[in-house]
């Protein structure tokens, strides 16, 4: 793909937006870094949808636990992002005369003004990491310089997922649905509605002239205004030309601990997997390990499962991460069984969500259900 | 900056004895255990070992191996100084030629070798699995002052006389070499994994090219040579697992034994010890509703829906339901469609076998044989392809060879 500055986008995504939905997931990391679909983290979807797209200058603007990300990515060589112009750039929160950390996309877009005048690119793509998606960016970013817009929002036709509409908005992030007019203008943006119905519910993923977005922060910042949807966007929709982008692919949105689980057992089906993974490769950070092996006596039914793992035991509509372990006469139905964990003989697991590391002693019982899977903390011994 | 020990690979074999496997590629190329290349083991071993210079000298269907290698750094031999790099024959002033032997092939690169000032410098040969620590062999040679070591396997007696051996006294030092002998004195079989001091290997090397009736070959040149000069040379015994997989049989022995480490001793589930390869990149394999698994291995990309037993199925295969595989080798990409049978054979890369046909056979008798398809080939609905069988182009539907 051969780009020139003229119509060329630099990448810019929020690994922390959203932790507050899945407090558990991200007691020791940030939502870009959970694992997902057996061998992924959920960052690798946006990140190699840009990549693919042709977009090799992406900045990741971290806010805290980020240091599972930065292993994660490391000089983003899996990604092809280890460039001398552009590549990949994790910049972390400034330390400043008092550490503060920023709130909202405008703090954290201002802590990196000079930077992003110093960009070549003529548009800005954001993205956010909370959804699973092979996303044609090219194909965002004609649409989006065809239609002279200002500022183009991808979004999905649903019904709010209800994890959404119960949170406190007092504690965690905001979300955001569009009115959309036929000819694809914006008409209104709705700060977490709670209407039911099927809405238009943002992708948080925007695409924005690179100087504008320039002018836009710095007004905002000066104003003391946090948010980019609910301030600056949503009251300019009558001066700036704001069009919406429908995504009608496939997708894996992460509101809650509980559609982590749903979206992860979603992988089990074939069809899905074929939406999440095609037409373009997902990267991912490669560990070595050696294929998963199946001893004598397993009994396997609708699993997806990852390189080198040793299964002895019983594995029913599961989803496991690389280098898990189950023993002998374990029984295991229902999870989501995080890298390394160790199921030891004769444990029983249903509907249990374990993070890494985690070790299920022998005999051991273990269940939740379908709507509250149990969690199972990092490396903790049960 | 110097180097202690710099590898060189001999990757050049065309591996004629794996007939269609090796039609396309260099026999260090082709896929083995899974994931792997017969090469990610000399290199992982590199690596492992603390060796982070490696020459790969290559010459016959070079394409694949140069682009599985890249720049190395799936096994961290992309180095500032040092590394890994592929080297074919190349034109000079003097002339150009292919290589003519394997120590030719070294002789041809002694200004590559010389930019490192390497003071040791081992060969290895690129079609062997094995996993050796090629540090304690270094260790070894320089605790008996050596001049030249090889590694060597203790064999059985009765097959010694298939091997190039070494006859040493009881201090391990080399006082004979003995190539396929009717009548060994030794059972100490020479693995082709040899550890020399640099300047004598040069000397050697040169006065080998000098010699215009020379074959050009380690074993049938050089070593004779520093035995007629009393070098100090001495055998390295090791007593891991090794095995030279350039037949079609002991490409598939070695496969299986890949699924039962137990007893085998080549384990790939070592932390300590990992062999790394260049990733397909796939997602986790499905194991499906119907699907019905028995010791076996399984890799990224994967979709069963069939019965697997007792096989290695490499990166992306699509076993359908009602297929059957059972002590099978089905290397990467390759599909077996609704009610094929694919039994005791080797699939290689991205081969279909169609609706209901047959490959292979368990063995009965003298019907026994290690049934080969080779990469993109096509059997149509209903073939029957018999256990001695080596498949190079489609076969059409009912269709049998045998």
């Amino acid at each position: 793909m051969v780009n020139s500055n003229a119509d060329s986008a630099m990448g810019i995504l929020f690994p922390n937006s959203y932790d507050s939905l899945v407090p558990e997931l991200v007691a020791e990391r940030l939502m870009a870094s959970i694992p997902f679909a057996s061998r992924y983290r959920m960052v690798d979807f946006v990140l190699s949808s840009m990549v693919n797209s042709g977009i090799d200058n992406i900045s990741l603007i971290v806010k805290k636990n980020y240091h599972s990300l930065m292993d994660h990515l490391g000089s983003g060589r899996e990604w092809d992002l280890t460039r001398k112009k552009g590549g990949l750039n994790i910049i972390p929160p400034f330390a400043q005369k008092t550490v503060n950390v920023y709130n909202g996309r405008v703090e954290a877009l201002a802590s990196i003004l000079d930077y992003l005048k110093r960009q070549s690119e003529k548009y800005v793509i954001m993205a956010d990491t909370n959804i699973a998606v092979n996303f044609d960016f090219a194909d965002l970013l004609q649409q989006h310089i065809d239609s002279s817009a200002d500022v183009t929002i991808a979004y999905t036709k649903e019904e709010i997922p209800a994890d959404l509409v119960n949170i406190d908005i007092t504690k965690k992030d905001l979300y955001y649905t569009l009115d959309v007019a036929d000819d694809g203008r914006v008409k209104n943006i709705v700060v977490n509605d709670k209407e039911s119905g099927e809405k238009n519910v943002s992708m948080n993923i925007y695409v924005i002239n690179r100087k504008l977005l320039i002018e836009q922060i710095e007004a905002a910042y000066v104003s003391g205004l946090t948010y980019f949807e609910r301030d600056i966007i949503a009251p300019k929709l009558g001066t700036l030309n704001v069009r919406g982008y429908q995504h009608t692919g496939y997708y894996a949105r992460i509101v809650s601990t509980r559609s982590y689980f749903r979206e992860n057992m979603k992988m089990l089906n074939a069809d899905n997997v074929e939406g999440l993974f095609s037409p373009s490769p997902i990267y991912t950070k490669i560990r070595d390990d050696n294929p998963t092996r199946y001893m004598n006596g397993v009994h396997v039914k609708n699993v997806m499962a990852a390189d080198g793992c040793i299964i002895e035991g019983e594995v029913e509509n599961s989803i496991l991460f690389r280098g898990v372990k189950i023993g002998k006469g374990a029984k295991v139905r229902n999870c989501v069984l995080m890298q390394d964990t160790v199921i030891e003989t004769g444990a029983d697991v249903e509907y249990t969500i374990t993070d890494k590391n985690v070790h299920i002693s022998a005999y051991k019982e273990l269940k939740g259900t379908d709507s509250f899977p149990v969690f199972v903390e990092k490396r903790k011994n049960v | 900056m110097a180097k202690e020990m710099i590898a060189m690979l001999l990757a050049g074999g065309q591996g004629s004895r794996l007939y269609t496997l090796t039609q396309k590629l260099a026999k260090p190329a082709v896929p083995f255990g899974g994931k792997y290349r017969i090469i990610d083991f000399p290199l992982s071993n590199c690596v492992n070992s603390g060796i982070d210079t490696v020459g790969i000298l290559t010459q016959y269907q070079p394409l694949v191996l140069n682009e599985y290698i890249g720049n190395g750094q799936p096994w961290d031999l992309d180095r500032l100084h040092g590394g890994v790099h592929v080297l074919p024959p190349y034109q000079q002033a003097s002339g150009s030629d292919w290589y003519k032997g394997t120590a030719n092939a070294i002789y041809q690169n002694i200004s590559f070798i010389e930019r490192y000032d390497p003071k040791y410098v081992i060969i290895l040969s690129g079609d062997q699995i094995c996993k050796q620590d090629y540090s304690d062999f270094l260790e070894f040679h320089k605790a008996k002052g050596a001049e030249f070591s090889v590694a060597v396997m203790e064999v059985p007696w009765d097959e010694a006389g298939r091997f190039g051996l070494m006859v040493t006294d009881e201090n391990d030092k080399i006082t004979e070499f003995q190539e396929k002998p009717k009548e060994p004195k030794s059972n100490l079989a020479s693995m082709g994994i040899y550890i020399f001091n640099w300047n004598i290997l040069k000397q050697y090397l040169i006065e080998d090219e000098n010699d215009p009736s020379s074959e050009n070959d380690f074993g049938k040149n050089i070593i004779p040579n520093l035995l007629r000069d009393k070098r100090d040379m001495y055998a390295y015994r090791f007593d891991g697992y090794w095995k030279d997989v350039g037949t079609i049989s002991s490409l598939w022995e070695a496969n299986m034994e890949v699924l039962d480490p137990e007893n085998s001793g080549i384990n790939l589930f070592d932390d300590s010890w990992r062999i790394y390869s260049r990733n397909s990149g796939m997602t986790g394999h499905r194991i499906g509703e119907n699907a019905i698994l028995e010791n076996s291995m399984i890799t990224d990309g994967c979709d069963i829906e069939g019965e697997v037993n007792h096989s290695i199925l490499f990166a992306g295969v699509k076993v359908e339901k009602g297929a059957v595989i059972e002590d099978a080798v089905v290397m990467g990409g390759s599909v077996i469609k609704a009610g094929a049978q694919v039994k005791h054979c080797i699939i290689a890369e991205n081969v279909v076998i169609e609706k209901d046909a047959v490959v292979g056979a368990m063995p009965e008798g003298d019907e026994k044989g290690v049934a080969t398809i080779g990469s993109n080939v096509v059997i149509g609905e209903g073939a029957v392809i018999g256990p001695k069988a080596m498949v190079s182009s489609d076969v059409e539907g009912g269709g049998k060879v045998w």
